[in-house]
């Protein structure tokens, strides 16, 4: 079925809504498994999570907020001079935080499905 | 101008990045920079080339609206747009910081400003706003043009207003920790230098009986140096800096009364030292020159110095209490890190670590890589 131009237009706006929400809890899980620097965090997002494929003018402003809001923390790694790393990890507050998210979600995503498959 | 040097790309795309960031935006200076050169070697296939770093460069995208993205600003902050804030904002201090340094440096040498205008005001109070209203339109016009000849500059090349929106960046730079290291050093050599006898000797009767004031700042200047070199930049060595400047200030009305420190100078004749009277030099040969007019010259840069630097520390102590830092903390230190590998170490066939890569194919042919 091919999309209408203004079916795009509303799928685009709504995808840009669920991103916004989701992406925190993405980076949160993401950096609970294990710590990475800015540009891994970009290409994991765009392997492991297709939908979620987002520049880095959104991410590392992301992470500075995260970090700001106390949910990250982050430390420089200068082995590489040419290349110093800030790598960020989740505190004990993300943590929590975290724990928090993930089980709305689940909620959120078992309601969804029911709600949609109810509809189809 | 665009190099073939990878290194030095990214290095000026993101001079023009810092132009539009907030002061403190070194830690995302450093993070683009990572991610420019790690998505360049990625696009290269692990050799970051002219081509590849252009390419991220471009991906990247317009320097204005990464930093934008970056401060978190919103669309506009006030009427001027949000990717302007900053640079005009710094270009505004550095404006005033010029104005009052020249003004107090003036004022000081008892030169008022109505003698520096020159001229009176016609047609007062009428001609304020049509003076506005030109002045406006030049610099609009003048904005104009110099914006018409950089459209079709290259991602990495700073724009003409970039240039002028970049003035002040390095003005408001930490303290690097050498020069901080140089201060402690040149101001415990001095202040003792002030105080051997056989240079107190040389001094006019006026100055002998002030000296001790001079030294004293000197010796305050160098708890400076070691402050800085310890701790970096942060609120307290800003603040003393700022203090010791306004002493700087208040010492500098004496010392211009005072003018030109030194009554004669050492001189070496008939295998033995003697003094010489300078100001005996100069009247019997007839030569219409003074040292105080070029002690007033030194006072006058020093006093314009001093404002320069109590501006900045009020601003950016401001700026970190904005921040919710305290009053200690272990700050940064102003070096510029290069990319590049300094000239020295290249002369002594050190190269970067990114041109010592090959592009090798499988076939077994080498190609070296652009940038060489």
């Amino acid at each position: 079925m091919s999309m209408t131009k203004k079916t795009q237009e509303e799928l685009d706006r709504w995808s840009k809504e669920v991103k916004r929400g989701a992406v925190t809890l993405a980076i949160l899980s993401l950096l609970s498994k294990k710590r990475a620097y800015g540009y891994e965090v970009v290409k994991l997002l765009d392997v492991k999570m297709s939908f979620l494929a987002l520049e880095q003018g959104t991410v590392y402003p992301l992470l500075r907020r995260l970090e700001k809001r106390e949910l990250l923390k982050s430390e420089w790694d200068y082995e590489d001079p040419t290349k110093p790393k800030k790598y960020y990890t989740v505190t004990q507050e993300g943590l929590k935080a975290l724990g928090a998210m993930s089980q709305t979600w689940s909620i959120l995503s078992r309601e969804m499905r029911e709600v949609v498959n109810e509809v189809e | 101008m665009s190099s073939n040097d990878p290194l030095k790309l990214i290095e000026q795309y993101l001079d023009r990045v810092r132009v539009y960031l907030p002061l403190d935006s070194e830690d995302a200076i450093v993070e683009l920079q990572t991610h420019l050169i790690e998505e360049a070697e990625r696009i290269g296939e692990d050799t970051m080339t002219a081509g590849s770093a252009m390419m991220a460069i471009e991906r990247m995208g317009e320097p204005k609206s990464v930093a934008n993205e970056y401060a978190g600003s919103g669309e506009k902050v006030g009427p001027v747009p949000a990717e302007y804030v900053n640079p005009v904002s710094r270009i505004i201090v550095v404006l005033i910081g010029i104005a009052a340094a020249f003004t107090i440096g003036a004022s000081m040498l008892g030169v008022t400003l109505t003698q520096l205008l020159g001229a009176d005001i016609q047609n007062w109070p009428v001609s304020i706003p049509i003076i506005i209203f030109l002045n406006l339109f030049i610099i609009v016009a003048i904005i104009g043009i110099i914006s018409m000849f950089d459209r079709e500059k290259p991602l990495t090349d700073k724009t003409t207003l970039e240039t002028i929106f970049g003035l002040g960046v390095d003005g408001f730079k930490p303290k690097g920790r050498l020069d901080a290291l140089g201060d402690l050093i040149s101001g415990i050599f001095w202040g003792f230098v002030l105080m051997i006898p056989g240079v107190i000797f040389l001094y006019t009767p006026a100055f002998a009986e002030f000296y001790m004031f001079v030294v004293i700042f000197l010796f305050l200047g160098a708890v400076r140096g070691a402050l800085f070199f310890v701790g970096g930049e942060n609120n307290f060595n800003l603040a003393f800096e700022g203090v010791i400047s306004v002493i700087w200030i208040a010492l500098a009305g004496p010392l211009i009364r005072i003018g030109w420190p030194l009554d004669s100078v050492y001189v070496y004749t008939d295998g033995s030292w003697g003094t010489y009277n300078l100001l005996e030099f100069f009247q019997t040969n007839d030569i219409p020159f003074s040292f105080d007019w070029i002690w007033v010259v030194i006072m006058f840069v020093t006093v314009a110095i001093a404002v320069w630097r109590i501006l900045v520390s009020s601003m950016k102590i401001t700026m970190h209490i904005r921040a919710g830092k305290g009053i200690w903390w272990q700050g940064n230190w102003g070096e510029r890190r290069s990319l590049r590998t300094p000239l020295w170490k290249r002369i002594l066939g050190e190269h970067d670590q990114f041109q010592k890569k090959e592009t090798v194919y499988h076939d077994g042919y080498t190609e070296p890589d652009e940038s060489q």
